[in-house]
């Protein structure tokens, strides 16, 4: 197999929406509470009312 | 430099010295992540004017802090211009954000998103950042993420979440 970066975990910035997130990674909560997720989608607008993850609120905020 | 340094007031901005190196202390970069004061109150007092005791503890254990910092809001340099040249500034390495690297996945750094209250998401690890358009913007390992959407260097914070006062809490 060709060495790639396949297990790198990748940000993605949607358009006026959250950020994908791709790949195995560890999120640390304003708690200090801990999970491991393999994707997910973390609220870039500020308006989200699950923060941090997004939660569609973007759409009525117009970010 | 980037939009950021002019809407914060970089008057703000601080250089403390001992006989070795310079620390420089940006507060708009300051996400406020407590590591350094957690660390090394000796040094890092945020209840002291000034608030950085450069004399508070050996050079190399306020490098190993700065170091640790997760932003630009401290960074250090040897007084010494030679012995910046051939040491090696972890620091600065990090904030080069280790653009055009190429790691192999066994290689790799796992990634720790840390959510920031009332600021950024604090990303470090080996990771892959895509712009809107599906492009790879660059490899990075340590960077944050504005989530308050008033960033005027998106996707990144710039410490505007401050200005607006955004509350992650409600
Ligand atoms: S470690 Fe850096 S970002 Fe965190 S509180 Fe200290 S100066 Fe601010
Ligand atoms: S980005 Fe979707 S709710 Fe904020
Ligand atoms: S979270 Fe820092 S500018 Fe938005």
């Amino acid at each position: 197999m060709e060495i790639s970066n396949n297990n790198i975990p990748e940000f993605k910035v949607i358009a006026n929406g959250p950020l994908h997130v791709k790949g195995k990674i560890t999120l640390i909560n304003t708690n200090g509470e801990k999970q491991e997720l393999e994707e997910t989608w973390l609220c870039r607008c500020g308006n989200s009312k699950n923060k941090p993850f997004c939660d569609g609120s973007h759409k009525t905020a117009g970010f | 430099m980037d939009n950021f340094s002019k809407i914060t007031d970089d008057s703000q901005n601080r250089e403390y010295s001992n006989d070795e190196i310079t620390v420089f202390w940006k507060p708009g970069k300051c996400v406020h992540a407590t590591t350094c004061y957690k660390e090394l109150i000796e040094v890092f007092n945020p209840r002291r004017r000034p608030w950085v005791n450069m004399y508070g503890a050996p050079t190399e254990r306020i490098i190993e802090i700065v170091n640790k910092c997760p932003t630009e809001a401290l960074t250090y340099k040897w007084n010494d211009e030679a012995k910046n040249k051939e040491t090696i500034n972890l620091k600065n390495e990090r904030l080069k954000k280790g653009e055009g690297q190429n790691v192999t996945s066994q290689q790799a750094k796992p990634v720790t998103i840390q959510v920031m209250r009332d600021g950024p998401l604090v990303v470090q690890g080996d990771f892959e950042v895509f712009d809107e358009k599906g492009n790879k913007l660059k490899h990075m390992i340590m960077t944050s993420f504005c989530r308050c959407g008033a960033s005027n260097s998106q996707p990144f914070c710039d410490g505007y979440h401050r200005k607006i006062g955004f509350n992650s809490e409600k």
